[in-house]
């Protein structure tokens, strides 16, 4: 099938949670009630490192409508953790940050359960804090003293404060450095960033009369949270059911278990229902938000600008616990690789523990980390070289066929035609058209996640199809993308596809809304289910229509052959009357690509499944007095192989658009001495409406061996270009690069009075 | 967070529900800082008075020689008031600039005032305008003016059962205009890192400043009067050169604070510069009159 006779797919078609979602009625997680339900409220630590001495919970106990309180003491004694099992329920017998949690309470109010908090009284004894990750790694001060005992992936590196070490090492860098024309050698800092998603990360839980648990929550990852608290709860994973109502936004912050935990446990010790519901205070203290970091470049040049060697090191700031640090921090190295040819890579990455908030895998976990530092330096070789950015890109990028940093072949290859598309767009010819005024550009490669992903699909008697996935439908409409395909295969309308919510006792696993997976992965378990499916209705109709399976075709929901014809909807019936009815469970993986393994040291994510490429442009004014940036236009040229339905292509473009403008100019969880200081929303600055101009969005489409009519995964990547492009645009109208993150107005006014004097 | 909610029908009334329940009573209006700070527990009142539907209070009255302000009087009444339009624009330009939409909708500029933050947006303006206040209290009526009113950050004259009414001040002659300057990291929902605004008039027949009144905000513990930058400017030739003197003046006298928001240099910076530029904004505006 190609594109111009899709009827379903390619088309921008209204989502199917659209309606419920602007009239109010979608019931999200935050909005789930039962009755008799408690309020669970958890105890942080006000210190950043301390023995805990002793938590007494009497006078907390003794508060007219308390029902329980648990900490540490009350549960079983496990530790959780995806890279590495280093993480607590509550701290345990010590404190290893400001926020930690110590305690749950859970009440007949909210207000009950929050002075409940105020009167534990808990003991503590400081220990020296470690807040630098630079300084964590010399330190005797260890953070995890038992760390030598903790489970982890066997491909994870680990020493003492170090969560986690991988390299990526192609040819001799050291011999391209000692004989090449210029090497160029920086430092760029990155800061910790929120999520920001709308809702808060909220669970209902509610054990029932066989020992079941029912968590009604707001994770991107149903299955994998089932697995977590079935550990947690020291439970065959069966006993535990998670479902998800609805999710007010994840990008990435949802992933691991954030409150789920608290529910189940408080609601196993009080045998009433009990939900939990972070605070604004709490997100920004105790969630998952994006890693700090600091990336060390170096990166040697022919005279015309041919990248010959890179070597590197980023050091990704885990906070208390590893969380996704190690692997996102090893994925920073392909990141760093960026899509250009070069003769040779010495990167490492080094998660660290410090006495900070434990971070998680916000949308393309290290992409806009990396980018920035990779991208900004291409700008500044290039300004040293005499050369145009965009034409130093051009010379270096990869081509059909060219390997990538891990040995495996770059295939749909489209970074040229993006970069092209978006400095035309920009207005490239003309850099600097007043002054302080400048354009920027910066591209990159991503990859799409794998994972497996299984779908039941059912046919109802009337003719429509019911799709249970275990793949939640995080707002970008990834479902929808998928309920496309499905109706495609079908000959059904998109209006023709009931989507469910996911139901782990119910749906099929499914590796989770993640990764820039979701379309991708499910949609190709929908496109196996429809081929099932009309396996299955051609085998009912030859005996209906006494006609050969291999005339058949789907066409306008009917079975043809020939002249003849018989509804979808006659033969669900049918099928039901005769057959058990017409159901279909469709599965997709997709293996990794070929790659050399001896490149890769200590990797979790060693080699790229599918990637995309894309490139960003930007043109922007700065105040020469203030150091404001003013964005003026705003160009995506992004590669997502088929475009599904490009309206919510363009709407995913727009919202990374708008996160990596925030994380490039405002945003920053800022710590003094362990505590952070701006633990509201008055003063952790995401960009409003008026903050982010029209983003125009050019959708490439350079179809892929392996995602459904071609496609490449799309969520992450709008996310990863902006500090990167946007720094290159400052640095364009002002002649300086803030090399820390957020570029502040007050940064880029301090760099400019630096440079003047 | 628990209080009772009492909603009087008068101030009379307001007055002696906060002298019954002084001092663990609180007024509220709009709600948009006192729910904020009982939200993080700042504050912990057992009673609050809702005073946002007190009659008369929320009307913008205009006489012959000044106008008032009802202290109910919201952000968007200012903000699409045909009388902000001309001279007296630096009153339209603060109000468009405070939070967003839903809360301008519902503040009110008398609960700005009150609230006495050194960040606040609509005091800067109104010192400019060198307006006062009118009070209600059990002992009766008074009037003070609003240099005088707010005494620190957080910090005013009024006592805990006083109700600030109304806010005046008198227009502006001829060959005035006046701006205000905000800036913060973001274009909304933002607490201002400097604010300024500036009221300048000059001479009858000359482009000499003849009177010069400029309130610096978010750079000291109260929003300030720069006298000394005010006091150069008078008789000076308006442009550039004075206009950049004034900045460094003020700049001079303010005494921000670093913090998360900002350092205290760079906010010293802003004052000049934006000090300077408000000024540019006015005498351009007069201009723009005269054409």
């Amino acid at each position: 099938m190609s594109a111009h006779t899709h009827r379903v797919a390619g088309h921008r078609l209204p989502r199917r949670d659209g309606v419920g979602k602007v009239t109010g009625k979608h019931v999200y997680a935050a909005d789930f009630k039962l009755s008799g339900m408690l309020y669970g409220r958890v105890l942080r630590s006000t210190r950043a490192h301390a023995l805990i001495k002793k938590i007494d919970t009497s006078r907390a106990a003794a508060i007219a409508g308390v029902r329980g309180i648990i900490t540490s003491a009350d549960i079983p004694q496990i530790r959780y953790g995806t890279a590495v099992r280093d993480t607590t329920v509550f701290a345990t017998d010590r404190a290893l940050f400001i926020g930690h949690a110590i305690a749950a309470v859970a009440a007949t109010s909210l207000e009950i359960a929050e002075r409940a908090l105020a009167a534990i009284e808990v003991e503590y004894e400081d220990l020296p804090p470690l807040f630098d990750p630079e300084e964590a790694l010399k330190s005797d001060i260890r953070i995890h003293p038992d760390w030598e005992t903790y489970k982890a992936l066997p491909i994870i590196s680990r020493n003492r404060n170090i969560a986690g070490q991988a390299r990526i090492r192609v040819g001799d860098a050291e011999a391209a450095f000692a004989k090449a024309h210029k090497v160029y050698e920086h430092r760029f800092s990155t800061a910790l960033q929120h999520p920001g998603y709308t809702e808060p990360r909220v669970a209902t839980a509610d054990w029932d009369a066989n020992g079941i648990v029912t968590v009604w929550c707001n994770t991107q990852l149903p299955f994998d949270t089932q697995t977590t608290l079935a550990e947690i709860l020291d439970l065959p994973a069966a006993r535990v059911r998670v479902t998800v109502p609805g999710i007010g936004g994840g990008f990435g912050g949802k992933l691991r278990i954030g409150v789920e935990h608290f529910a189940a446990l408080l609601a196993r010790k009080t045998a009433r229902p009990v939900k939990v519901m972070s605070t604004s205070e709490e997100e920004l203290t105790a969630a998952l938000p994006r890693q700090a970091s600091i990336v060390l470049l170096k990166t040697a040049v022919d005279k015309e600008g041919h990248l010959l060697a890179r070597s590197g090191r980023i050091i990704v700031d885990c906070g208390a616990y590893a969380g996704s640090g190690p692997g996102t921090a090893a994925i920073a190295l392909q990141v760093m690789a960026g899509p250009y040819k070069t003769g040779a890579l010495a990167f490492e990455s080094v998660a660290v523990y410090t006495n900070k908030v434990h971070s998680g895998s916000f949308r393309a976990p290290a992409g806009p980390m990396a980018n920035f530092a990779m991208e900004c330096q291409i700008d500044m070789i290039a300004k040293d070289l005499g050369l145009d950015p965009l034409e130093m890109r051009l010379r270096n990028v990869v081509k059909e066929g060219d390997p990538g940093p891990s040995g495996e072949i770059h295939r749909s290859v489209s970074i040229e035609e993006c970069l092209r598309k978006a400095a035309d767009a920009i207005g490239w010819h003309d850099r600097n058209p007043e002054p302080g005024r400048g354009k920027g550009i910066a591209c990159s490669w991503w990859m799409t996640t794998g994972g497996s992903s299984g779908v039941y699909v059912k046919i109802n008697p009337d003719g429509s199809a019911t799709l249970v996935s275990g793949a939640v439908e995080i707002g970008t409409g990834a479902i929808t993308g998928a309920a496309q395909i499905l109706a495609e295969e079908l000959s059904l309308d998109l209006t023709d596809v009931n989507v469910t919510g996911v139901d782990t006792q119910a749906a099929p696993f499914d590796y989770g809304a993640q990764g820039s997976r979701t379309t991708f992965s499910v949609g190709n378990a929908c496109l196996a289910a429809a081929a099932e499916l009309r396996r299955q209705m051609f085998e009912l109709a030859a005996e209906q229509l006494e006609a050969p399976i291999e005339d058949m075709k789907l066409q306008d929901k009917h079975v043809v052959a020939g002249n003849k014809s018989i509804s979808i909807a006659e033969l669900a019936r049918i099928s039901r009357l005769a057959g058990g009815g017409l159901i279909a469970h469709g599965t997709a993986i997709s293996p990794a690509p070929a790659y050399d393994p001896t490149r890769v040291q200590n990797h979790p994510l060693p080699v790229w499944n599918t990637p995309s490429y894309h490139a960003h442009a930007v043109d922007l004014s700065v105040d020469q007095a203030t150091g404001k940036v003013t964005i003026n236009r705003y160009v995506v040229a992004q590669d997502v192989g088929y475009a599904i339905n490009p309206t919510y292509i363009e709407g995913q473009i727009e919202g990374g658009v708008a996160q990596g403008i925030g994380q490039a100019l405002s945003e920053e969880i800022v710590y003094q001495d362990g505590r952070v200081m701006n633990a509201n929303l008055t003063d952790y600055k995401m960009p409003t409406a008026m903050d982010v101009p029209e983003i125009e969005s050019i959708i490439v489409e350079c179809r892929s061996a392996a995602g459904p009519y071609g496609a490449k995964g799309v969520g992450e990547p709008p996310c990863i270009e902006p500090p990167a492009a946007i720094g290159n645009a400052i640095a364009a109208a002002t002649g300086c690069w803030p090399n820390s993150l957020p570029m502040t107005a007050e940064k880029i006014a301090a760099a400019m009075q630096v440079q003047h004097s | 967070m628990s209080f009772d909610l009492h909603r009087p029908a008068t101030v009379t009334e307001a007055v002696d529900l906060a002298q019954r329940f002084a001092p663990t009573a609180r007024y509220v209006a709009g709600g948009t800082d006192t729910v904020i700070q009982i939200n993080r527990k700042k504050i912990d009142p057992a009673h609050l008075i809702d005073v946002a539907c007190l009659p008369g209070m929320s009307e913008i009255t205009e006489t012959a020689d000044a106008f008032a302000l009802g202290a109910l009087t919201k952000y968007r009444s200012i903000e699409t008031h045909p009388a902000f339009r001309g001279n007296l624009r630096v009153l339209l330009e603060a109000a468009s600039v405070v939070g967003g939409h839903q809360v301008r909708n519902i503040a009110t500029i008398g609960g700005n005032i009150v609230n006495a933050s050194p960040a606040a947006d609509f005091v800067p303006p109104l010192l400019a305008l060198d307006a006062s206040l009118d009070i209600t209290g059990p002992k009766g009526r008074r009037s003070v003016a609003l240099r005088d009113f707010i005494v620190g950050p957080g910090r005013t004259n009024l006592s805990p059962v006083e109700i600030v009414t109304s806010i005046r001040f008198t227009k502006l002659p001829a060959r005035s205009a006046t701006a205000f300057l905000k800036e913060g990291r973001r274009r909304a929902m933002e607490i201002s890192v400097v604010c300024v605004a500036a009221c300048l008039t000059l001479e009858a027949s000359t482009s000499r400043c003849a009177c010069v009144r400029l309130a610096i905000g978010a750079a000291s513990p109260k929003a300030f009067r720069p006298e000394q930058a005010e006091g150069y400017l008078i008789g000076k030739p308006a442009g550039n050169e004075s206009f950049a003197e004034a900045g460094r003046l003020a700049a001079e006298a303010s005494s921000p604070i670093s913090d998360v928001r900002a350092s205290a240099g760079y906010r010293r910076g802003l004052v000049a510069v934006m000090v300077e530029r408000a000024l540019t904004t006015c005498l351009q505006r007069i201009r723009e009159q005269n054409q």
